[in-house]
């Protein structure tokens, strides 16, 4: 398992997971609040990661 | 009197339950009768933990809090305050000779992020059992 973008995703998907248990009761809210974390965890790192394609550090 | 004697165990009672909650990750939640988040935790965190270690993650010793202590090296002393955060699982890895590491691993450190990470989440759990305890959830 060396893929970055697939230990991003699993990353993502069991803060998301743990996060929404946590904040929220139902089964609808969590779904809803982990789905939207999980979404947020990947757009955000692929944007971060196109933005720093062009700076090398 | 008998007040005193009934917040005493209250209070007993809630130091095992997160001493429980911290051991094993959700044994708060299922103690408490919340089963579906208990086994959420139980798995996911475990999970997370097994992943750490099997991308060549590090554990790093408990001895190294004292570098958060006397300052000599907080960020490691910090890890292990992390690390140490999922709780009998971490005792139960270095028994058994995992999470030694390898830095020349290309998933060192998201190894490292995702022991970390289980540890410090398995601590929010704990606070989140306490808060359901104590009635506030």
């Amino acid at each position: 398992m060396q893929s970055h973008l697939l230990l991003l995703a699993i990353f993502a998907f069991f803060v998301s997971l743990v996060f929404a248990v946590i904040a929220k009761d139902t089964a609808r809210e969590q779904i809803r609040l982990g789905g939207l974390m999980f979404a947020g965890f990947l757009g955000s790192a692929i944007v971060l990661g196109w933005l720093m394609y062009p700076l090398p550090l | 009197m008998r007040a005193t004697a009934a917040a005493d165990t209250q209070s007993g009672t809630l130091v095992l339950l997160c001493l429980a909650s911290w051991a094993v990750p959700g044994a708060g939640h299922l103690w408490l009768g919340r089963r579906t988040k208990g086994l959420i935790f139980l798995i996911a965190l475990l999970l997370m933990f097994s992943i750490g270690l099997a991308t060549h993650g590090r554990l790093v010793p408990p001895g190294a809090v004292a570098g958060l202590i006397d300052l000599s090296d907080p960020l490691v002393g910090l890890m292990a305050v992390a690390d140490l955060g999922i709780g009998a699982a971490y005792f139960v890895a270095s028994a058994l000779g995992y999470g030694a590491g390898n830095v020349r691993a290309v998933t060192y450190e998201y190894g490292n992020t995702f022991l970390i990470v289980a540890g410090l989440l398995n601590l929010l759990v704990v606070i989140d059992a306490y808060d359901v305890a104590m009635g506030r959830k």
